[in-house]
């Protein structure tokens, strides 16, 4: 007798019967190791972070002292450190608008059929493709003060008498809003031309039907329609720019009116590693990542009111 | 699977692993700050020839820029893994040596002969009569000015901060004709590491000084004040939107003919103006140098001394190797290919190569004999100092400084004054507050 089973499949041995995991545990184990490697690169630098915030920590050197709250009290009374959230709420808002009102724009048009639409897709999405270092270093090119071809094109088209100085005082929070608008705009342009071609034309045809015109449609068809990315887009380009610093950074090097776009990922990096304040830097990162968080909050509440109405 | 098969396998991926490790050369990490194209290819070519020598070890350099420089040390150290040999501002290597984290090179002193180098060379981060760093060349910050332009509005080298305030006003022309400014009398980089500079140079030739003994900045005394109050009058003649050129774009002003006069220029602006300016005039003729003049409080001019040392890091791997490396640098064929290739900026530390008839004889300083003249005058009569440094006991009583570098302080007092028109006062008051803040977080200052 053998227990209705096959002469051929293996006699299962009490151990084996023992050591059988169910297949969920399987599966955790599985992935187990990505997730802790994971965990470590993101998670805990995080933690570690914050558990620096409260210390007086050389940046580069093992000493550090408890002090609690004082990185963040030190941070609040810091006139520069407001200063710094100032110049980057503006250089975030005015970058998300431009984005945002180019981006559409420029996904419209590529919406509609006309020939060499594929290869102005093409081009569109080029500045994105650049890396930051190579847009920067050319448009410090293009807006030099002295052998810039902006300067030289608005010269000859008699707008200024004088070249302006895009990197001085007056110019330069101008002029890396210019640069991160062109950089980052076809990132809107592809979430939102993706989400133009969904929308049915039968909505559009209503529309004509009802007698709206070109602008009526975008706003009661086109818009409700983009809600939904837009609202993704908007968060996500919010955040970004909020906390960019390779486009600022790199627009100082080499010359640059620094203070004028000392945004607050600036001043982290410099109180980190130029006052080599570890802990001061960690509670302003700390800082930055609770005010952004508490702004995405605000947003999704708004988000659901505006979609319950 | 068999013991003994097992035993065989080990053995064979113990030695596959230590083989290479085993036959691997001695690496020695360089670190420098000459970026130019030519003075790489040298060092290079002298690193390959090193190796020649010395087989087994491998010479791995890399040329930074200045900017980029104190925050890769810093993370290397960081890691764990600096580089053997580095470049650094004289303040980065009293800053390090303060820590304990370098090795003197007295070795590769005595290899020079320490009688063969200049003594203003062996005052940089030299701590307790040890040699901590070792400056790779040295060359002085130049006043250079449009000499065709000054010869032709009758202008005599400025003695006095106001002499030199009339003599930008001078230079600040309209050539066109039309009424409007085309060439500034001066022009002025605005990004930290210069402003910093400047600074250094401004208090040291009005007589003044930074910190005192105790630490305690000296941003509110009158000499302070009187540099601001130069500053504010002198950004009236620099081209609009000067605080957003760096240190090469001054160049580009003085060569392109935007800018008359360059208060922060060096010995390589000679190479620049032969590559860039127009043929005719790219010669000392129309661009030379003016001793910098003394402000109201002082008494001699004060400029720095563009001097990078050599630094060893305690924690490199291959020490005696960076050393052997060094002692062949300085031999005087070696050492005179390396500062041939900006023979006007990099002065050699070693009085035998500039004292070779090969040296005098190079044509660039035939060429810009007068430019040679003056930095050999300020080293001379001491008068040249690392950024920031007043006094040459800074270099060991004060190494905090790299930290006031880097915190922009210095700057952003600058720009309240000349940008945002804040009164002198005003502005240092709040410089002030800022470094005895920053000093006192440090430790440095008491109470």
């Amino acid at each position: 007798m053998n227990g209705g089973r096959a002469l051929s499949e293996p006699v299962p041995s009490a151990n084996s019967e023992l050591f059988r995991l169910p297949e969920a545990a399987v599966g955790i184990l599985l992935i187990l190791p990505a997730i802790l490697l994971l965990l470590s690169l993101t998670l805990y630098p995080v933690l570690y972070g914050v558990w620096i915030s409260f210390f007086n920590k050389h940046s580069f050197f093992p000493q550090q002292t408890f002090i609690g709250f004082d990185n963040y009290i030190s941070l609040l009374r810091d006139p520069e450190f407001w200063a710094s959230v100032w110049r980057g709420t503006v250089y975030a808002l005015s970058t998300i608008v431009l984005q945002i009102i180019l981006g559409v724009a420029a996904a419209l048009l590529l919406n509609e059929v006309f020939p060499g639409r594929n290869i102005l897709r093409g081009i569109v999405i080029f500045p994105y493709v650049v890396p930051t270092v190579v847009a920067v270093i050319v448009w410090k090119w293009l807006l030099n003060s002295q052998f810039g071809l902006v300067n030289y094109l608005i010269e000859k088209a008699g707008l200024v008498d004088q070249p302006i100085s895009f990197m001085g005082k007056d110019w330069i929070m101008v002029s890396l809003i210019i640069v991160s608008v062109w950089q980052f705009f076809p990132f809107v342009v592809i979430g939102v031309l993706a989400r133009l071609q969904t929308i049915p034309d039968e909505l559009y045809d209503a529309a004509k039907v009802d007698g709206g015109n070109a602008w009526q449609r975008f706003v009661y068809v086109t818009l409700p329609q983009l809600k939904s990315v837009l609202f993704v887009i908007v968060l996500l380009r919010s955040i970004w720019m909020f906390t960019k610093f390779d486009t600022p950074w790199l627009m100082i090097q080499g010359g640059g009116a620094e203070t004028y776009i000392r945004t607050l990922p600036i001043y982290t990096y410099m109180r980190t590693f130029a006052y080599y304040e570890a802990g001061l830097g960690s509670a302003m990162a700390v800082v930055m990542f609770l005010a952004l968080a508490g702004a995405a909050v605000l947003y999704f509440r708004i988000w659901r009111r505006e979609e319950n109405l | 699977m068999h013991m003994s098969r097992m035993v065989a396998l080990a053995t064979a991926l113990t030695v596959g692993i230590a083989a290479p490790a085993l036959a691997q050369d001695k690496l020695v990490r360089v670190w420098h700050t000459e970026t130019e194209p030519q003075t790489i290819k040298a060092f290079n070519d002298l690193a390959r020839r090193f190796e020649a020598k010395n087989p087994g070890i491998k010479i791995e350099a890399e040329g930074l820029a200045w900017t980029d420089l104190e925050g890769k040390i810093m993370a290397s150290l960081a890691a764990g893994s600096p580089p053997e040999l580095s470049h650094g501002q004289p303040i980065t290597c009293t800053a390090l040596q303060s820590k304990g984290l370098l090795n003197p090179l007295d070795e590769v002193m005595k290899a020079i002969g320490e009688d063969n180098i200049w003594e203003q060379v062996k005052r940089v981060c030299n701590v307790g009569g040890k040699q901590f760093g070792l400056v790779h060349a040295a060359g002085t910050s130049l006043l250079i000015y449009r000499k065709d332009m000054a010869d032709k509005a009758g202008l005599k080298p400025p003695k006095t901060w106001n002499d030199f305030l009339a003599n930008a006003k001078a230079l600040t022309q309209s050539t066109k004709g039309d009424g409007k400014i085309d060439i500034y009398g001066i022009t002025l980089p605005g990004d930290n590491l210069f402003i910093n500079i400047l600074m250094g140079e401004l208090i040291k030739s009005n007589g003044g000084a930074l910190f005192d003994k105790n630490n305690k900045p000296l941003f509110t005394d009158q000499k302070m004040i009187e540099v601001l109050e130069f500053w504010r009058e002198l950004v009236k003649y620099a081209p609009p939107g000067w605080e957003g050129d760096g240190y090469l774009q001054t160049f580009q002003n003085l060569y392109g003919q935007k800018a008359a006069m360059m208060f922060q220029g060096y010995g390589r602006g000679a190479g620049l103006i032969e590559k860039f300016a127009p043929k005719e005039k790219a010669n000392d003729k129309t661009f030379d140098v003016w001793s910098k003049p003394v402000g109201p409080s002082g008494k001699e001019p004060g400029v720095q001394v563009d001097e990078e040392p050599w630094m060893l890091f305690k924690d490199a791997k291959h020490q005696k190797e960076a050393i052997e490396f060094l002692k062949f640098f300085y031999q005087d064929d070696n050492y005179l290919e390396y500062v041939s290739t900006v023979p006007i900026h990099l002065f050699p530390i070693t009085k035998s190569l500039r004292a070779s008839p090969k040296y005098q004889n190079l044509e660039m300083i035939q060429r810009w004999k007068g430019w040679i003249e003056v930095q050999q005058g300020y080293l001379d009569k001491d008068q040249g100092k690392p950024t920031l440094v007043v006094d040459w006991s800074d270099m060991t009583e004060k190494p905090y400084l790299l930290e006031v570098l880097g915190s922009g302080i210095v700057r952003d007092m600058v720009m309240d004054v000349v940008l945002e028109k804040w009164e002198p006062k005003r502005a240092a008051d709040k410089a002030q507050r800022r470094l005895e803040d920053l000093l006192r977080s440090k430790g440095y200052l008491k109470g």
